[in-house]
């Protein structure tokens, strides 16, 4: 949609500012009871949701025009989708989330993008992937794994490695481990390698339209040449551009998360995790996994007033509040990990707090990124916990940098240690990382 | 002279204008503190038309006024002139009492309507009024309520002016006015039969004006009528008594009963003015004093309008268990007396001598807001203070009434002398400008500052002190209210 | 920019380049649009509040001092505001300095003993609540929800809602207070100026807390409060609400020591009744005429869409023709909400049966419907932190209230009937959701417990829409029409008329004289006028303080 089609919501739109906190009725203290993490750095009410309404309304008047100021306001949204979450609490008839997305675009297509995105675009267009790293490269992460290479080799299940794993070192055990588990489990999994092309989720939520939509026709077709019937990732943005982006695009595929297939093989029986993990771990939900993890429903059709002025639509439509997210399949395989104790954090599941991952902030604003990531793992300590386990390789990176930042060293922040979902299940099975 | 008396003959009558009246007699130290003028006539005004029409007068005279509402014996010194040529506004013949709501549990009354009159008038129509202990028999119900005097049930003080609502005023400057929802409805029979009751103190708009005149000793104007909020009379009524040996061992018993809001009446005393209140004499009350225990938790528990028995057997049950959980005991009585006697004061305090007055004849309170959790702290210093001025610390009474619903506690210290001992007043002087120096440095909240308290307090607060006279040039621009009280 | 270069970098030297802007598009965030919600002057089709000179977003008392005093050596007008519910928070006149005061939003303290907070502005009622239970205590949430700044609904407002039953209104519960009055000086209020701490607003002698808020507050028109404390009562439940079920039907199970009910009754006689002998009973912890807010009609339909993930308001209309549904509309008609809650097992039981008994003399019921425990766990966690107060605006957008009735039962349920039968003929025009007529809500019981309960009567509409807009202000003229023809006073739809007009600035003097004049007794607003000229005599704040200068007066 066009930011002009956006027009109605930003009137109705109360300034209520429901959409700088979490659903109250989940606070449970007065230090982790805000969602948004760029009103919370910012502070300005601009930096809202229910500013950046009011902010796209007096462009679109051309009540104000574009300065630094303008373009901070809508490229400091990490797209998280919390102010989402919260104003549709009581509202039935607004898009905050979606109206960031086209202010971000209108931005872009007026020329207001930024230098650092640009960058980001370039390399995705260029090289196929986010990090400006070499597309030769990208396989490299697999060098040490048995696995099919897709489309040479055939599975019917393809792992996606995306960006983050492909091209973080640091990180790239996890995928590993998952390729390896998901094998031990019997899955008929293979991966595209050095051929694997960025999901477009982050220049998405950067407000760049079209490359995103030319990364979904190349995934699509990739997929299609290689035969597979499902999709695997480990990455939460990747997850949710092929399942909640993609088929907007007519791009149809069976896409999971890697936690949501460990949790189906744990209570299958065809994994066994048997090794204890004495551990006492706290989980972040990814915000691409958890509330803006739900299924697509298409919808094609009309707003229309019912009892004179009830704004209702026809057919009905459907509803993305977070109500539907991917939440209890990560719990699920931490609680079947022998040893293993889940505390959670005051923020989970569809009001869970932002990574400081998304929508470009760590590429445009890293020192807001910092914080915002340094927010969680503050929050993560005060469980408790000796680790924080997360589902999203951009969720553990903005963790490990944050914590370097705090000065406790990539093991993390105040001892908590960082890890995948995935690192936890391997132990859990017995299995050890190869060198 | 005669010129003043002639115009105020004109506006209340002959009989209603005493020139040169007779002084009052003095019960307390603050004669002695604060040596007052004599008042030059008292008026006694028969409604708002006339205490207008005096105010009036008195503005175009630059004529100090000094309203009283209450019968002697006064205490504070808020009544004695502080300006000479004063004429005492003696507001006791204006005792009508308006209108009792029992549905809306609300009685308009004027200012010289008293405690002792009241009340048998709201029980007819089941209902009470929360009152201060034990009342003196002239006490005026409105001028112990606009001087935020403490009330002994705590539960029911939703604010600190509770149970005070609408007001009927004439300022200093002469105009009548009528606050929070006495506005549009005061006391008009018409609206009550609407249902236009005057229910809501604060306002209207954005000033609170009843509160402007609360614990100002009239330094602002003269409030004619005043609306109060009643409380249901109960079906059931018991007090009960915990009793211990420290006083620190009671507070956190008091907490919790104030945080459930358990107990309907709320208050600790120690054996000393325990014995005051019970006793009959002065006799009576040494024996008592050294037979009853050194503190005791004072609580009331009511019941009704529904199913008054059961409730008032629940909260004892309750009360029981919380005391036993903080190792004390609940119980009817406590050796010396029974607290169906204290009760049996309570609701029908009796005729003179007034208990603080009852040991020696001489009395001076020492009284200052602050938390409950500081008394034990505020009683040490008033005994440290007591032993270096000689003073037996048994002597003095010790009242602490928690306020608010427990966000406050009234902190009272009765300290009797003999009226014809100077010896007595001057060493019961001594200790009262000792303590009050040491309590105000320690946290003591002189929040209605009397006498020699205002200097000391506003002394201390410039700010307060600056607002304040601010605000009373605006609604008495030519200081004629009791001039020389507070910071005027 | 419209500050001098110089001003606007003093300004900055004071809160820092980070806390400042004056970017159009920022202040564009602080301009409220009149076609919306509760501005009780409108609405207005799209009309904004002006645009400011500066937001500045102080982190202290020492900065707003500092700024206050800046604006009165340059004679520059400032508005602060804390969560900006309502036009009231904003500018009224171009070249006014916004203060935005969510950075100062500690919990100073709680003093658990005494029972009483100590806030900054940025605190709301949810996040002080959460805080507060961990200590065994309860925070006042008013009727604007649990969202609003509760320095805000204590200092400057009104601070009303379902908890007045129990937990006194804001009013009632606003203790000491730090204030920056409008000429920068630091105003201690309470036992606080004699250092005494926070725990009394009372005195010394008169109390000047009475200056600072009468019935309402000063609107954010007469300086600046920083931090103020309010008493908190008895919260005995557990240290955090164990919330339950898919967003957005939370609910709460919490089912030894409290009960949420809702009853109804045969007759508004009967209601009033109830109400008199809840309070004279003293039991109930929160009430509040809460979900008729979506009318009449249209009440339990809403309750089935909100107590359910997979409902949307596409599925009303078919609910409307559910029998069930109807049914249960029905036995509704004059209801209200209570929450019980029992400091012991003791408490519980008895005032179980005491409201039975209650409900037994009055005729009254409790609708079985909302007794099915999803729906009461939702109604109770609803109450207890009104963290759905936005629902007011689920249907088209935007809400006012009209009438507002407030008074003694017997008054308000005598005229309430008629209130709704009003509001239903509007309601055939079209220009607000068809809901009832009477949308009345409110809570029952005022100062000091209970006494006075509210009839608000919600009106809902599009302010996207010119027509609903236009058309929802012809109805409240009327309201107020009929309401001064009928006595019941100038409706709530109208309460700030006199500070705002039409074009979202200050209303005219003349116009405003008018009103202040008509009003039942003008001197109110005299004396206002003279408090104004002593504590903020460079006249930096804005008509939301409302004051009447007429000199020519005899």
């Amino acid at each position: 949609m066009a930011l002009q089609d956006f027009a109605a919501e930003m009137d109705r739109c109360s300034q209520c500012s429901y959409c700088k906190w979490i659903p109250f009725d989940q606070m449970k203290s007065w230090r982790f009871s805000q969602n948004c993490p760029s009103v919370s750095y910012y502070h300005f009410n601009s930096h809202s949701a229910r500013g950046r309404y009011v902010v796209a309304r007096s462009l679109l008047r051309g009540e104000s025009g574009y300065t630094d100021m303008v373009r901070d306001i809508v490229f400091t949204c990490l797209a998280c989708g919390a102010c989402d979450v919260s104003c549709k609490v009581c509202r039935y008839n607004l898009e905050p989330l979606e109206m960031v997305r086209a202010l971000k675009c209108h931005l872009v297509e007026d020329g207001q993008g930024l230098d650092t995105h640009r960058a980001v675009v370039h390399s995705m267009t260029q090289e196929r992937n986010r990090t400006q790293a070499a597309a030769s490269a990208r396989g490299v992460w697999a060098d040490d794994l048995d696995v099919p290479r897709l489309p040479d080799e055939k599975a019917t299940v393809l792992f996606h490695a995306g960006c983050r794993f492909s091209y973080d070192g640091a990180l790239q055990p996890s995928a590993r481990a998952a390729v390896r588990l998901l094998q031990s489990a019997g899955v008929d999994v293979g991966i595209l390698g050095e051929r694997e092309t960025c999901c477009g989720g982050r220049v998405y939520s950067m407000g760049y339209q079209e490359p995103f939509a030319a990364a979904a026709a190349a995934n699509a077709a990739a997929w299609a040449a290689a035969g597979v019937e499902t999709i695997v990732t480990s990455c939460a943005d990747c997850y949710h551009a092929f399942k909640r982006l993609y088929p907007q695009l007519g791009v149809q595929v069976r896409v999971l998360h890697t936690v949501e297939l460990l949790a189906e093989l744990i209570r299958d029986g065809r994994l066994v995790l048997r090794t204890e993990v004495p551990m006492t771990v706290t989980y972040h939900d990814p915000c691409h996994l958890g509330r803006q993890g739900e299924t697509y429903v298409p919808w094609d059709g009309v707003e229309k007033k019912i009892l004179n002025q009830v704004v209702v639509y026809e057919p009905k439509k459907p509803r993305y509040n977070g109500a539907w997210g991917v939440y209890d399949a990560p719990r699920e395989v931490l609680r079947a990990i022998p040893g293993l104790e889940l505390v959670e954090m005051e923020r989970i599941r569809e009001y869970s707090w932002c990574c400081g991952a998304g929508g470009g902030a760590c590429e445009a604003y890293p020192e807001f990124a910092s914080w915002t990531a340094g927010e969680r793992l503050a929050e993560a300590a005060s469980t408790g916990a000796e680790a924080l386990v997360s589902a999203c390789p951009g969720c553990e990176r903005s963790f490990l940098d944050a914590a370097g930042t705090a000065g406790s060293g990539r093991q993390g922040f105040q001892g908590l240690r960082v890890y995948d979902i995935v690192d936890l299940v391997q132990q859990a099975v017995g299995q050890e990382e190869s060198s | 002279m005669e010129t003043m008396e002639a115009r105020l003959i004109e506006i209340v009558g002959q009989d209603r204008v005493v020139a040169d009246p007779v002084g009052e007699e003095s019960f307390s130290l603050s004669a002695h503190l604060i040596p007052p003028f004599a008042p030059a006539l008292r008026v006694t005004p028969q409604n708002v038309d006339q205490v207008q029409q005096i105010v009036v007068w008195a503005n175009e005279t630059r004529t100090p006024l000094v309203p009283v509402s209450s019968g002697g014996p006064h205490l504070r010194g808020g009544t004695l002139p502080t300006a000479p040529c004063a004429v005492i506004v003696d507001l006791s013949a204006m005792k009508r009492i308006l209108k009792i709501d029992h549905r809306n549990r609300l009685a308009l009354v004027e200012p010289g309507v008293t405690f002792n009159q009241l009340q048998p008038a709201l029980r007819q129509e089941g209902l009470r009024l929360i009152a201060p202990l034990l009342p003196r028999a002239g006490k005026s119900v409105v001028a112990a309520l606009l001087e935020r005097e403490p009330v002994t049930s705590p539960r029911y003080q939703w604010n600190l002016t509770e149970p005070l609502r609408s007001l009927e005023i004439v300022w200093g400057n002469g105009e009548r006015f009528y606050s929070g929802g006495g506005t549009l409805r005061g006391e008009r029979e018409e609206d009550w039969q609407r249902g236009l009751v005057p229910l809501v103190g604060p306002g209207p708009g954005q000033l609170d004006f009843y509160k402007l005149l609360s614990a100002a000793q009239g330094t602002m104007g003269i409030v004619t009528w005043a609306s109060v909020k009643c409380e249901v009379y109960p079906d059931v009524h018991l007090l009960r008594l915990v009793a211990a040996d420290r006083l620190e061992d009671l507070i956190d018993l008091t907490y919790r009963l104030l945080r459930f809001r358990f107990g309907d009446e709320l208050f600790i005393v120690n054996s000393t003015c325990l014995s005051w209140l019970l006793g009959r004499d002065a006799q009576q009350d040494a024996s008592l004093a050294e037979a009853l225990p050194p503190w005791t938790v004072v609580v009331g528990i009511t019941g009704g309008p529904i199913l008054g028995a059961e409730k008032a057997a629940a909260r004892e049950a309750d009360i029981a268990d919380i005391a036993h959980e903080f190792g004390l005991a609940l119980v009817p009585d406590v050796p010396g007396y029974r607290g169906d006697e204290l009760l049996a004061r309570l609701l029908d305090p009796p005729a003179e001598p007034y208990w603080r007055l009852r040991p020696r004849g001489g009395a001076q309170e020492l009284f200052f807001l602050t938390t409950l959790d500081r008394t034990p702290g505020h009683v040490a210093t008033v005994q440290a203070a007591a032993d270096e001025q000689g003073y037996p610390p048994s002597d003095i009474g010790v009242y602490l009434q928690p306020a608010h619903q427990g966000t406050g506690c009234h902190c009272e210290f009765v300290l009797p002398f003999r009226r014809d001992s100077q010896a007595e007043i001057e060493q019961t002087a001594a200790l009262f400008r000792d303590a009050g120096q040491r309590l105000h440095a320690g946290h003591a909240y002189f929040s209605r500052p009397y006498g020699i308290w205002a200097g000391m307090v506003y002394g201390a607060d410039d700010r307060t002190r600056v607002v304040t006279r601010q605000i009373k040039e605006i609604f008495d621009p030519n200081g004629v209210m009791n001039p020389g009280k507070l910071c005027f | 920019m419209t500050l001098p270069p110089n001003v606007y970098q003093a300004f900055e030297a004071i809160v820092g380049a980070r806390h400042i802007s004056d970017d159009p598009a920022v202040l564009d965030a602080y301009r409220y649009s009149l076609a919306h919600t509760a501005i009780h002057l409108g609405p207005y089709f799209d009309t904004f509040t002006p645009r400011g000179a500066a937001v500045l977003l102080p982190g202290s008392t020492e900065e707003v001092q500092a700024i206050v005093r800046l604006c009165n050596e340059h004679k520059i007008r400032f508005k602060a505001s804390s969560t900006f519910w309502s036009a009231q928070g904003y500018p009224s006149e171009d070249n006014t300095i916004q203060l935005d005061m969510r950075r100062m939003d500690r919990i100073v303290e709680i003093d658990d003993k005494n029972m009483f907070a100590v806030i900054e502005p940025g605190v709301i009622g949810a996040t002080l609540q959460a805080e507060a239970m961990k200590v065994g205590l309860n925070a006042h949430i008013p009727g604007s929800g649990c969202s609003c700044s509760t320095l805000a609904t204590a200092t400057s407002y009104f601070g009303s809602g379902p908890g007045n039953l129990y937990g006194g209104w804001q009013y009632d519960n606003l203790l000491g207070m730090e204030w920056v009055l409008p000429t920068g000086d630091l105003f201690h209020v309470g036992s606080l100026g004699s250092g005494c701490g926070w725990f009394c607003g009372e005195g010394p002698g008169p109390s000047m807390k009475a200056v600072a808020r009468g019935f309402l507050g000063a609107k954010g028109a007469m300086g600046v409060f920083t931090r103020c404390a309010v008493k908190l009562f008895a919260w005995p439940g557990p240290q955090t609400l164990p919330v339950e079920g898919t967003v957005p039907a939370y609910r709460v199970s919490l089912p030894d020591r409290f009960r949420a009910y809702t009853l109804a009754f045969p007759s508004w006689k009967a209601w009033a009744d109830a109400a008199h002998l809840i309070w004279d009973t003293s039991i109930g912890y929160l009430a509040h005429r809460q979900f008729n807010m979506f009318g009449r009609d249209l009440k339990y339909a809403m309750v089935k869409i909100l107590t359910d993930p997979h409902k949307s308001l596409e599925d009303l209309e078919p609910l409307l023709d559910d029998p069930e549904v109807q049914r249960v509309t029905q036995l509704s008609t004059r209801d209200f909400q209570i929450v019980l809650a029992g400091m012991t097992a003791r408490d519980i039981a008895w005032q179980d049966r005491a409201l039975d008994e209650i409900l037994a003399r009055t005729g009254g019921w409790k609708v079985e419907a909302m007794n099915d425990p999803d729906v009461a766990d939702w109604s109770l966690l609803y109450l207890i932190r009104l963290g759905h107060k936005n629902l007011n605006l689920v249907f088209g957008g935007s809400y006012d209230g009209c009438f507002g009735l407030l008074g003694a039962p017997d008054w308000g349920t005598s005229h309430a009937e008629e209130a709704g039968q009003f509001k239903k003929e509007w309601e055939k025009q079209g220009a607000v959701v068809e809901a009832g007529g009477d949308c009345q809500m409110g809570p029952i019981g005022g100062q000091g417990g209970g006494g006075t309960c509210l009839w608000e009567n919600f009106t809902c509409f599009d302010p996207h829409d010119q027509e609903s807009v236009d058309g929802t202000r012809e109805m409240f003229d009327a309201a107020t029409q009929y309401g001064v023809a009928r006595g019941w006073g100038v409706g709530m739809e109208k309460w700030n008329a006199q500070c705002r007009g039409a074009d979202g600035r200050t209303t005219p003097k003349e116009e405003r004289d008018r009103m202040h004049l008509s009003a039942p007794q003008p001197s109110v607003f005299r004396y206002q006028h003279q408090v104004r000229q002593a504590l903020n005599p460079n006249d930096l704040g804005d008509a939301y303080y409302e004051t009447l200068d007429d000199h020519s007066r005899s």
